[in-house]
């Protein structure tokens, strides 16, 4: 429905704000839809008040800073949305963006938020409310269905502009193209909130298993890229795609800067590794075994054993 | 009363089909069994009527009743021809129904074959009777010995040596356990495998048994023997898991072979040989002149093998001294073995004489030694998974819970804990 925008701006976007946008989302679900051992009691007394729709929506503000064609999305905050009259609360709004003008001076509102599967028509008188505050707002729309196919993130950033429908000149949506833009800090929390595991990440298995995951998917994506390239220079060698020399180029030095795997040296020292570690696997399934025989054998003995052990004192006390 | 048979037979050919229709055979052909033995019209020629892979199970007793009476030399060389091709081509389903008479009718099977002192036409019959009453390769059936007794007479070791090659982990008749294992331990000997059969020998000797069995005795005498060849050392005490009654009388029984032992230890061959021709007789009554000799050349690998710990280097003719052999030519040629068969590591220089002893070379480097090391990994997580399994089924053992309660009923934490009830109502 959208068509790409012709603004020429470029944005960037922080994660700050997809986790901010993906947090309201999660608390304001679990908080209207509460798991079912809690609905159970709560159902008999208030039947009245079914829950809300599956996926509510959830409204609030994006503010950053914009210098000449770059828009930078920093952080966002949580507004009120009041469906009488459809549209966000004004005040609230203000007083927030007072606050916030108190800690961040060069922050300010730059659009608004929204979460759902594609723009709607409602969103509009929104977006025109809130021109008067920014003339140009943006309207950053996350989609809360997870599709384990798809690859890109759900956030789409649409424009507003003005284009003459049927002799009547109109606003509509127009979606742009955005990239992420990190510091280091969102880095280091972005990785955590990545790798958070249900269970207590502290031990030393799982984090092994998650060093080693991480290891496993990082070299997987070297081969498929390594493996799109010997493609290319495989067709390239048949004659269907025209010989490009500075790509050649460009492909020898990527190639010399990858690891040699063929030196007899490192065949010795991979061996002797792998086998080193093959012997300390040994020797844990060993012990294993052994622990596990020995509980075993003192299980017989108190079991089986003829010679009971009458008002002996035993090691406990 | 060929009526009867005609019944029997023509419900054998209705009712092979399914399982549930197998089941109501098998009730019926047990009903029947009294009656074919005692039925005289019952022949081979009967037996044409079916076919022995889709009629197995009946086939199975009609067979048994054919055999069942004594039976003159031609007609037993009838019978084990065709007992063989039954067993050849018998469906190992149907036969798993009525497997106590199975095993029975390849005993009948081994005797007749023994009779005719022509054990080698037995092997390959047994070999698949074996296969085929197995319920899964890690259980021992009762035909076991007697698959490896027949090997052992006709002396092929390696049919006997594919049977051992499983692991076994469970046991139908502990019986059956003994003579497995003592018949084991001479295949392998026999094969030269000396640490399998070491293997197989100790779990004889140390098996629990009530009085004196005949079978471990004989069994720690090779065990002794096989201990001198493979790890060059004797303790005269037995190990500690053997059975009281084992451990009290074994060594009065054994003594030539205690003789022999110790003067191993102490290393003088002339001494040594010596001894064996003094109870030579004794060796031989029990069969085990051969083992003995060997017994006797491992002395002197024992002798030089101590050698490569004490010497870096050392001439040939010194190496014949220490050991007394005749010359150092002798002394090449044993070296020369051992290093073939991988027990040493030297250099021989052939130019002046002399020997050096090196480390061993294996680095763990290649990529043999990672499938070695994966096999062996993947046969140690087999076996921890079933000591866990044993380890569960113990703990759910409801003799070792009522000992466990009434051990924890002493001390009374208060309310806190539930006391374990003493008796289970099953």
């Amino acid at each position: 429905m959208a068509p790409s925008s012709s603004s020429g701006l470029t944005f960037k976007l922080h994660p700050l704000v997809i986790v901010n946008i993906s947090d309201h989302y999660t608390r304001v679900k679990t908080q209207f839809n509460p798991p079912p051992s809690l609905c159970a009691t709560e159902n008999a007394s208030n039947n009245g008040e079914a829950m809300l729709q599956p996926n509510p929506r959830v409204y609030g503000c994006v503010i950053g800073v914009q210098r000449g064609r770059t828009v930078e999305i920093f952080n966002s905050f949580e507004l009120l949305f009041d469906p009488s009259t459809d549209t966000l609360d004004r005040s609230f709004l203000e007083k927030k963006q007072e606050l916030y003008k108190k800690v961040f001076p060069d922050f300010y509102v730059l659009g608004w938020y929204s979460t759902g599967s594609d723009a709607e028509e409602s969103d509009m008188l929104i977006h025109k409310a809130l021109m008067d505050i920014n003339e140009s707002p943006v309207y950053v729309l996350l989609n809360p269905a997870i599709n384990h196919a798809q690859k890109d993130l759900p956030v789409t950033i649409y424009e507003s502009e003005l284009h003459v429908i049927d002799g009547i000149p109109q606003l509509i949506f127009a979606h742009t193209s955005y990239t992420i833009e990190t510091v280091e800090a969102e880095r280091i929390s972005v990785d955590h909130v990545a790798h958070l595991k249900p269970s207590d990440g502290g031990s030393a298995a799982t984090q092994l298993a998650a060093h080693l995951t991480g290891i496993h998917s990082a070299i997987k994506m070297l081969n498929s890229r390594i493996r799109v390239l010997h493609q290319y220079l495989a067709a390239m060698d048949k004659g269907d795609i025209p010989c490009d020399n500075s790509l050649l180029r460009q492909v020898s030095s990527l190639l010399r800067r990858l690891p040699a795997m063929e030196s007899e040296r490192f065949q010795d020292n991979f061996l002797m590794e792998y086998n080193d570690k093959l012997l300390v696997t040994y020797l844990a399934m060993i012990t294993n075994c052994t622990s596990t025989m020995n509980e075993m054998v003192d299980k017989f003995n108190t079991a089986y054993d003829r010679n009971s052990r009458r008002g002996g004192r035993t090691a406990f006390m | 009363m060929t009526s009867t048979m005609e019944g029997v037979i023509k419900s054998i050919q209705g009712l092979s089909s399914t399982s549930g229709d197998l089941s109501s055979l098998h009730r019926l052909l047990k009903g029947a069994e009294e009656t074919l033995r005692s039925e005289s019209d019952l022949q081979i020629s009967t037996l044409d009527q079916l076919d022995a892979s889709k009629h197995s199970l009946g086939y199975l007793y009609l067979l048994d009743a054919l055999t069942c009476g004594p039976m003159s030399k031609e007609q037993a060389f009838d019978v084990v021809v065709l007992i063989a091709r039954f067993i050849d081509s018998c469906d190992a389903e149907q036969i798993r129904l009525a497997s106590d008479k199975f095993v029975s009718l390849c005993k009948r099977f081994k005797e007749k074959v023994l009779e005719l002192r022509d054990s080698l036409r037995g092997v390959a019959p047994l070999l698949t009777a074996v296969r085929k009453v197995q319920v899964s390769t890690k259980r021992l059936t009762a035909l076991h010995p007697d698959c490896l007794q027949l090997c052992l007479q006709a002396k092929c070791y390696k049919a006997g040596f594919s049977i051992l090659s499983d692991d076994i982990l469970e046991v139908d008749q502990p019986r059956d356990f003994y003579l497995y294992c003592y018949y084991g331990g001479m295949i392998c000997i026999g094969q030269k495998k000396f640490q399998k059969a070491l293997e197989l020998l100790y779990n004889v000797v140390t098996a629990p048994m009530h009085s004196v069995n005949a079978i471990a005795l004989e069994a720690y005498k090779k065990y002794i023997l096989v201990t001198l060849i493979y790890s060059g050392h004797f303790s005269i005490s037995l190990p500690k898991c053997a059975s009281t009654p084992a451990q009290r009388s074994f060594k009065t029984w054994c003594i030539p072979y205690t003789e022999v032992g110790n003067c191993f230890n102490e290393g003088k061959i002339r001494e040594l040989e010596a001894v064996v021709v003094a109870n030579s007789s004794d060796f031989e009554k029990d069969n085990n002149l051969g083992l003995v000799k060997q017994a006797v050349s491992s002395l002197y690998k024992r002798n030089i093998l101590r050698l490569t710990q004490k010497y870096l280097t050392l001439s040939l003719q010194d190496i014949a001294n220490m050991v007394q052999l005749a010359n150092a030519k002798e002394a090449e040629m044993h070296v020369l073995q051992m290093i073939q068969d991988g027990q040493i590591h030297a250099l021989i220089n052939q130019k002046d004489g002399m020997v050096r002893f090196l480390e061993d070379p294996e680095q763990y480097k290649t990529s043999e030694m990672i499938e070695v090391m994966d096999s062996v990994i993947q046969r140690t997580i087999k076996l921890s998974k079933n000591l866990i399994a044993m380890d569960e089924s113990l703990s759910c053992d409801p003799l070792y819970l009522g000992k466990v309660g009434r051990e924890r009923q002493r001390y009374d934490f208060g309310d806190d804990f539930d006391t374990v009830p003493q008796k289970f109502s099953m």
